[in-house]
């Protein structure tokens, strides 16, 4: 069971910086009940540790998540940013990356979504698919798009 | 004895569960069923070393270290294309098929 729905997702969001990014996500999901309301500042801090930056092209977009601790429905958040906000690579993390698009799996058990953590690996890996989604114009667009690219029911 | 790769990340959670899934499905199609794939954290690799049926590293952060056995770096398993997958699986089996 993963939760994903349209108020799980930043539209056109204007964020200062990737921390602001995460407390919005994880406020989406705590409105919902599905994390404690830790979440956004466990995952602020495992990115400081393991960041989440991945470079996809053409631009590059975030993984973040925290461990299971305050996680009590599986859920995914995105956020698509008006402007880039830096989050540091997660294969250098002395790199930071202009990040567009955020993906935010709170995770009960990693095994128990490997259907949508193999979708969105198949999506990372197409910068025409990254370009579609950043490309909506709505909110709805985007939820749409998103159940339909990663199957969600 | 069977043969162990282990696949580092930071966090041990999404990242390295998505690679570890792939290279079970490759491993299961090349028939190579005493190939156990096991997600380890990082931090917690030196327990693995020591050990007799170790034979391969993933990592999906950069490596600033040499170690004994085989190392890939697993980016690609989360965000290279289809093809950069395939090549990063073939290098895989062509190693643990030496081994």
């Amino acid at each position: 069971m993963l939760e994903f729905n349209e108020s799980l997702v930043a539209f056109d969001l204007e964020a200062q910086d990737a921390r602001e990014v995460i407390e919005i996500l994880a406020g989406k999901m705590h409105a919902q009940e599905l994390v404690s309301v830790e979440y956004g500042a466990q995952t602020w801090e495992r990115e400081t540790i393991h960041p989440t930056g991945l470079p996809t092209k053409p631009f590059c977009i975030a993984f973040p998540h925290a461990d299971a601790d305050g996680v009590s429905c599986s859920a995914l958040g995105v956020a698509v940013l008006r402007k880039p906000v830096i989050f540091q690579n997660m294969a250098d993390p002395d790199e930071g990356l202009d990040v567009v698009l955020v993906f935010m799996l709170a995770n009960r058990d990693p095994e128990e979504q490997i259907h949508t953590l193999r979708n969105l690996a198949v999506l990372f890996g197409q910068p025409e698919k990254l370009v579609e989604l950043r490309d909506q114009t709505t909110l709805q667009g985007v939820v749409s798009w998103l159940r339909r690219e990663l199957r969600l029911s | 004895m069977g043969r162990l790769i282990v696949v580092a990340c930071g966090a041990g959670i999404n990242t390295s569960t998505i690679a570890e899934d792939s290279i079970r499905e490759r491993m299961a199609k090349e028939g190579f069923a005493d190939v156990e794939v096991k997600r380890i954290l990082m931090a917690d690799i030196e327990g693995y070393l020591t050990r007799d049926d170790l034979v391969m590293i993933v990592s999906m952060m950069k490596i600033f270290r040499t170690f004994d056995v085989p190392v890939f770096q697993g980016m690609p398993f989360l965000i290279g294309s289809q093809d950069e997958k395939n090549v990063l699986l073939d290098k895989i089996v062509e190693a643990i098929k030496k081994v």
